[in-house]
């Protein structure tokens, strides 16, 4: 065998062996806004699939009350559904943060109770307070995830504000 | 040459696919339960995996391929009784694709761009009780199959773009009991639809998400449902004049962030009265003009809700909700607890009040006209004050209260003396400020229930717990005792009648050997995330048969002593402690391998040390530590010449002293 083929054979080893580790390639990043002075760009985390978010009145001057729309595969029901946040600045936490979205006694939104498997679509508002976001740039770690603790979607953000 | 190089490149290929046939094997399917429960979900799969046994009763099989099934592809496992497939890309189910499936009963198609489905999809299956067919493109009822479904329980329909509820002719009702059109696109309900579900008795009928825009009059006339779902809807008054006379068990008519909430008026209400209705949910709605008169057709109502509807308080003098038994305002906007003007329900039992949008004040008194009332949640409202005897005056029969996730409270001793018949009592993430030697908790003799986790107390109080005699369950997770050790003397002493106990969190390193002797009547105990060692564990030395759970601790050697108090117990958990896997823990290493099924989580159970061990599984482990035949010979001989060695030595010093006397 000469070395050339060697080479491959070896090539073609690290490379199984290391795909065999699990590392996978990362979903590719999308915008969901830039306008106004900001920019928001995220990345999905949940190595089993993708989503899509985009925001509509994007500016640095956070209303409250923001339309979204997003679409994803439910890999679980979501009877109920929470919200964490956790702000990243320079490396640390900030902000950590927890919110209901469908809870059993007070389904909030119109696609609270919808089933594993299902497509949802959701073009609408959030509910958010108003904000002025200061100038810098920043991690946000999104996370959806069911009473089970089960993850329904999860995101990687940036947001820079200039 | 070049034939050399390609026939190299050829191994090379054949390497590359033998190895991802390896990656590949490496994924299957999940056991939940020896021979009976599996999960195969997100494989990839377009069959069914060797592996599984044909014994297997629950398969989850959702996220694979599957464009046709048929007779062949679930064939070999004849006891099924739960199939999920959701979301496999099905297009066809052939004839007779379960017939020999004669136990299935829930059958999960959600998500399937189904194509067609035969009259003999569904046959096999002796009483197929549950079918879920939501977003498979159903544009109309008509095209589920009549037969085999004569034991259906529940139909899930959401998300598909069906516009008529009209079932087909002939199909079976007589078991109905869930019938779900979530997120469809009907509009209109008329006699002749509602008509088919006359046979179905106590039915839930789910219209979430479905823009009614209208109800034939007599469309629900004498028609009896479990529960009835208009969540969403435009109209409130249109749904309400449309179930004129008709009974339901409980009617949802809530709205959404998402959806336009409407101001109902006495007017908008005024179909309640010719109907009956026992349980009402008007979530996220506004009130406009509220007054007594709003209310003047709820009178048949046993439980309202009224979660996020913007009060800010409630009308006096409402006489028609006399016989109201549960009432629930979460959500709303009161700033003291007298708006919501109890004395209009002097029959509630049960009041749910929690997640106040804002801080809410307790007043004195404002509940004293509720003398029936058992079970009252006050949490999350960012209550602050000293409590509670004046805030729950003549409350003498309730039993469960809730003050979870509020601002601190300053508690007394004897605090919740209006409410001595208490069972359960939830103060959680609470701040309980208690001065020594007071005992808030003082003539509660029924009291069994105890939640005092993360109440950041002062647990040197040897008072602190004393007037429970009753208590069976306390939780005293994430409190700090003083020096991170529970001493012989501590509050716990008063409290034995406890069964369960929950020092998880605590911040502890040690637990004094008589910490717990009063307790004799245990039979759970949660140490998890403290610091202890294995000689804490002496302090259950007295119990036998109970659920211990020492997991996130730092336990590393386990005596023999300790060995024998956890032989006694009937389920151990010892996850993630820096066990030691050398030759001086031994005896543990052996008598885990003797008693797994006793340990639970043991797939976290791991070896921090020796070095050459760390982070391998307990289960995984052997460990040898008899001495071998060469060691032994190895040990004679050496013994024998520092025997040898010694003689001489004493023989030269002896010699040496005599020579020199």
């Amino acid at each position: 065998m000469n070395s050339a083929t060697a080479a491959l054979l070896a090539w073609t080893l690290i490379s199984v062996s290391s795909r065999g580790h699990g590392g996978g390639e990362a979903w590719p990043p999308h915008t969901a806004c830039s306008a106004g002075g900001l920019e928001v760009l995220y990345q999905s985390c949940d190595p089993l699939q993708d989503f899509g978010l985009s925001i509509d009145q994007c500016s640095k001057h956070l209303q409250s009350n923001l339309n979204i729309r997003f679409g994803v595969i439910l890999k679980e029901d979501i009877r109920e559904l929470f919200l964490d946040i956790a702000l990243v600045m320079k490396g640390s936490y900030v902000l950590n943060f927890s919110y209901p979205i469908c809870e059993e006694d007070l389904p909030k939104f119109s696609f609270c109770g919808r089933r594993k498997g299902e497509q949802l679509f959701y073009a609408g508002p959030v509910a958010n307070l108003g904000l002025d976001i200061p100038e810098g740039k920043y991690q946000v770690l999104l996370k959806l995830y069911n009473e089970n603790r089960a993850t329904v979607a999860c995101a990687n953000a940036t947001v820079t504000c200039s | 040459m070049a034939p050399r190089d390609v026939g190299c490149r050829f191994l090379a290929v054949l390497l590359l696919a033998s190895c991802e046939a390896i990656a590949s094997s490496d994924r299957m399917c999940t056991e939940r339960e020896v021979n009976r429960t599996y999960s195969c979900g997100h494989l990839g799969l377009s069959e069914l995996p060797d592996t599984l046994p044909n014994s297997t009763e629950v398969l989850e099989f959702s996220f694979n391929f599957l464009p046709v099934i048929q007779n062949t592809t679930f064939g070999r496992l004849l006891n099924l009784t739960f199939l999920d497939l959701t979301r496999c890309q099905i297009n066809w189910i052939r004839e007779d694709t379960f017939q020999s499936h004669h136990q299935l009963s829930t059958l999960v198609l959600t998500a399937n761009p189904l194509i067609f489905l035969t009259e003999r999809a569904f046959s096999g299956p002796k009483s197929l009780r549950h079918l879920s067919l939501i977003q498979t493109g159903i544009t109309s009822l008509e095209f589920l199959p009549v037969h085999n479904l004569d034991n259906l329980e529940s139909l899930y329909l959401g998300s598909n773009r069906i516009s008529s509820i009209q079932l087909p002719r002939d199909f079976p009702t007589e078991k109905l009991q869930i019938l779900d059109f979530q997120n469809n696109a009907i509009h209109y309900l008329s006699r002749d639809e509602t008509s088919s579900l006359h046979q179905a008795t106590n039915l839930s009928l789910n219209l979430n998400g479905n823009d009614i825009r209208g109800i034939e009059p007599g469309a629900f006339r004498s028609t009896v449902f479990g529960s009835l779902n208009f969540g969403g809807s435009l109209d409130v008054s249109l749904i309400l004049r449309g179930l004129q006379n008709s009974t339901v068990q409980s009617l949802w008519l809530g709205s959404f962030v998402d959806t336009d909430d409407q101001h109902l008026s006495r007017a908008t209400l005024e179909g309640l009265c010719g109907m009956s209705v026992h349980s009402l949910s008007l979530q996220k709605h506004h009130f406009s003009e509220l007054s007594s008169a709003t209310f003047q057709c709820f009178s048949g109502l046993q439980e309202l809700d009224l979660t996020a509807t913007h009060l800010a308080e409630l009308p006096a003098g409402i006489e028609t909700m006399n016989s109201l038994k549960k009432l629930v305002l979460s959500a709303n906007k009161f700033e003291d607890l007298c708006q919501i003007q109890a004395a209009n329900f002097p029959s509630l039992t049960h009041l749910h009040l929690k997640g106040n949008m804002k801080r809410l004040h307790l007043g004195v008194g404002c509940l004293e006209k509720l003398e029936n009332l058992r079970e009252l949640d006050l949490s999350h409202n960012d209550i602050e004050e000293d409590c509670c005897n004046q805030q729950l005056q003549n409350l003498s029969h309730l039993q469960s209260l809730n003050l979870s996730y509020n601002e601190p409270l300053g508690l007394q001793t004897e605090a919740f003396k209006a409410c001595p018949r208490l069972e359960l009592l939830d103060l959680a993430f609470t701040h309980l400020r208690v001065r020594v030697p007071e005992s808030p908790f003082q003539n509660l003799p029924f009291l069994r229930v105890l939640n005092l986790s993360h109440c950041l107390l002062d647990l040197s109080n040897q008072q602190l717990l004393d007037g429970l005699p009753s208590l069976r369950h306390l939780n005293l997770q994430g409190n700090h005792f003083a020096d991170g050790s529970i001493p012989q003397a501590n509050p716990l002493q008063t409290v034995r009648t406890l069964e369960t106990l929950i020092l998880a969190s605590c911040a502890l390193s040690s637990i004094h050997q008589e910490a717990f002797r009063g307790l004799e009547t245990l039979s759970h105990v949660d140490l998890s995330h403290n610091s202890l060692t294995s000689t804490s564990i002496e302090a259950l030395s007295h119990l036998k048969g109970i659920y211990l759970n020492v997991a996130t601790n730092s336990i590393s050697l386990i005596s023999p002593r300790v060995l024998r108090i956890l032989s006694q117990q009937s389920t151990i958990n010892l996850s993630y402690n820096p066990l030691d896997c050398s030759c001086s823990n031994i005896q543990f290493l052996t008598w885990c391998k003797e008693n797994m099924p006793k340990l639970e989580d043991t797939e976290e159970m791991r070896c921090a040390t020796p070095p050459s061990l760390r982070g391998a599984r307990i289960s995984d482990v052997t460990v040898s530590c008899g001495i071998t035949a060469v060691g032994l010979f190895l040990l004679i001989v050496f013994l024998f010449l520092l025997v040898i060695l010694f003689i001489f030595a004493t023989r030269y010093f002896l010699r040496w002293k005599y020579q020199h006397l």
